[in-house]
């Protein structure tokens, strides 16, 4: 009883716990060269596409392919379904290399066999989850900002107009920032089921970041409304013509996929070995 | 209050069973040698403690509470295999990642401790990658010892350390368990190792606790022989043989064993008589190695 009475152990609240694995996260997402790698791709994708697409008209005189700067960041309205990829190739590719940077990030938890330190003193796996997904989440909003000012920068550089509805781009810059939330919760969600085989969770990110699924379930459904519950909707949602009813439902949507997603990850955590 | 109680704990992979019912007890306080074969369940039984691996059926409990329980994870540091250590950051910075995953208030401070106590002060700026693997063992330590912990699980902590790196090892472990009132869970293979620090063993075979023991109890349990060479190895055996019931070649077949003479003296007259001239004689004692290898060899263990 002597003994007993000399073990203190101490209980560390949610937040504790929370601010002790997000200080880990950021500090090793500032510190791992592949975050500035991922933020040059996001810059250079927008020169890239400004600059070396083209497409030649019925006369047959080769035209670029975009004619205003901003339909790199997002297209003219909400077309689910790709008919050309002018209509694709936007802000939505961040979401694409962030899949990518998400799983090398979390692949390197497992491969390093940090986690093996992490889950022996942290038991509640859903700490694990929300600061994986916080941290992602802010690296790909922040690929996202990159990847603006490479746009305008490349749009500059090629002389296109920047002419446009400023408070619909306002929109759907912010609602394809605050997608990144449910994007990342997605991919955290696909590493934690691939996390012992690193290729393919690189595979499964790639394959749900092009959105394949959606643009599949958009060619049945035609360009429905309610494929704005999608993550892929939300994010095509988001497009040039957005209003502040866009913002709220990409907030909606990416919080809800985020808990769900963030549910079902601590609860695989919780249920098989982690290590 | 036993830091660690374990009942009819089984774990299968698949349809490979590798715990099947395994029992054991680690006594607060203790230096628990946790030995067996390779593939016998003891990295499978530390993961389990350590909440890496989920038991398939069974009971662990970590002073007396689940041990899945919040409070008492807090109080465990670990070292299962190699340490959990990002390659490209430096000793220092591994360190600290652990010290704020543990919610430490001097960082700093304890780190500069553990490293102090593991001896790697030196090599605190190195990157991870660059350290030896005696190096790497004991930044594995460092990072298990951040925060004073309750309970310590080692597996194969002293692998790939020198003389001087076991010697150091030996009295970290032994102070910590004096000053700190940590219990510690540590398997090996190296049991002359093992052996100098242990106050408790578990013996496992095929995921299941074959024997647990105390320091004291596997001291009664070695039997003590005369140990002889002579020039003429097979005539002295073939005499012993004669007057002793128990005479056997060691394993390097260099001394002969003679387990149930009294005296040396006794022996040494006995073989002058028959005109055979001792060379070298004294008095020994089995070890654990070689009660344990008798054991596995299911040899008559006393």
């Amino acid at each position: 009883m002597e003994q007993k009475s000399e073990l203190n152990f101490e209980s560390p609240t949610f937040l504790t716990r929370i601010k002790g694995m997000l200080s880990v996260d950021f500090y090793r997402l500032f510190h791992t060269p592949l975050f500035y790698i991922f933020l040059a791709i996001a810059a250079i994708i927008p020169a890239m596409i400004l600059g070396m697409t083209s497409i030649e008209n019925p006369q047959g005189v080769v035209e670029p392919l975009y004619t205003n700067t901003w339909q790199v960041i997002a297209a003219e309205s909400p077309l689910y379904i790709v008919s050309n990829i002018a209509e694709y190739a936007n802000m939505n590719m961040v979401f694409i290399f962030g899949g990518i940077m998400v799983s090398i990030f979390i692949g390197h938890d497992y491969k390093s066999g940090y986690v093996k330190q992490l889950f022996t003193t942290h038991p509640k796996k859903q700490d694990y989850m929300m600061s994986k997904t916080v941290i992602c989440a802010f690296a790909m909003a922040c690929m996202c900002i990159t990847y603006l000012f490479g746009t305008i920068l490349s749009g500059l550089f090629v002389g296109a107009s920047f002419s446009v509805n400023v408070g619909s781009l306002i929109c759907a810059i912010l609602g394809k920032i605050i997608m990144s939330l449910g994007w990342a919760s997605l991919y955290v969600f696909l590493n934690i089921i691939f996390r012992k085989y690193f290729a393919i969770s690189i595979a499964s990110s790639f394959f749900f970041g092009t959105g394949i699924l959606i643009i599949g379930a958009a060619a049945i459904l035609g360009n429905s409304g309610i494929l704005n519950i999608f993550l892929y909707g939300s994010s095509v949602y988001a497009c040039l013509s957005s209003n502040i009813l866009t913002i709220i439902t990409c907030l909606i949507v990416s919080i809800s996929w985020s808990v769900i997603y963030n549910i079902l990850g601590t609860h695989i955590l919780n249920k098989s070995d982690v290590y | 209050m036993n830091a660690i109680e374990i009942k009819n704990l089984t774990k299968n992979y698949g349809e490979k069973q590798a715990l099947s019912g395994l029992t054991m007890t680690v006594p607060m306080g203790s230096i628990y040698g946790f030995i067996g074969e390779n593939g016998s369940g003891k990295s499978t039984t530390e993961k389990i403690i350590c909440g890496l691996l989920h038991p398939t059926s069974g009971q662990v409990k970590l002073y007396d509470k689940d041990y899945t329980d919040i409070d008492i994870r807090a109080s465990i540091g670990v070292l299962i295999e190699s340490p959990g250590c990002y390659p490209n950051y430096s000793v220092w910075n591994n360190i600290m990642l652990q010290a704020t995953n543990l919610h430490l208030d001097n960082k700093e401070d304890e780190v500069r401790k553990v490293l102090k106590l593991v001896r790697m002060e030196g090599a605190a700026s190195n990157k991870f990658k660059n350290c030896s693997l005696g190096m790497k063992q004991r930044i594995g330590i460092a990072m298990a010892l951040l925060g004073n912990p309750k309970l310590l699980v080692l597996d194969e902590p002293i692998n790939g350390l020198d003389a001087d790196g076991m010697r150091i090892m030996r009295e970290i472990l032994t102070d910590i368990t004096k000053d700190q009132k940590c219990t510690i869970l540590i398997s090996s293979h190296i049991l002359g190792e093992l052996e100098k620090i242990a106050t408790h063993y578990g013996i496992i075979r095929g995921g299941k606790m074959i024997v647990e023991m105390t320091a004291d109890e596997l001291d009664k349990s070695c039997p003590t022989f005369i140990a002889l060479k002579s020039k003429n190895m097979t005539k002295t055996k073939e005499l012993l043989s004669k007057k002793y019931s128990k005479v056997l070649e060691d394993e390097q077949k260099e001394y002969l064993r003679v387990y149930d003479a009294q005296k040396a003296e006794d022996v040494v007259k006995y073989l002058y008589d028959n005109q055979i001239i001792v060379t070298e004689i004294k008095t020994d004692k089995i070890g654990l190695e070689e009660y344990y290898i008798n054991l596995m060899n299911n040899k008559e263990v006393k």
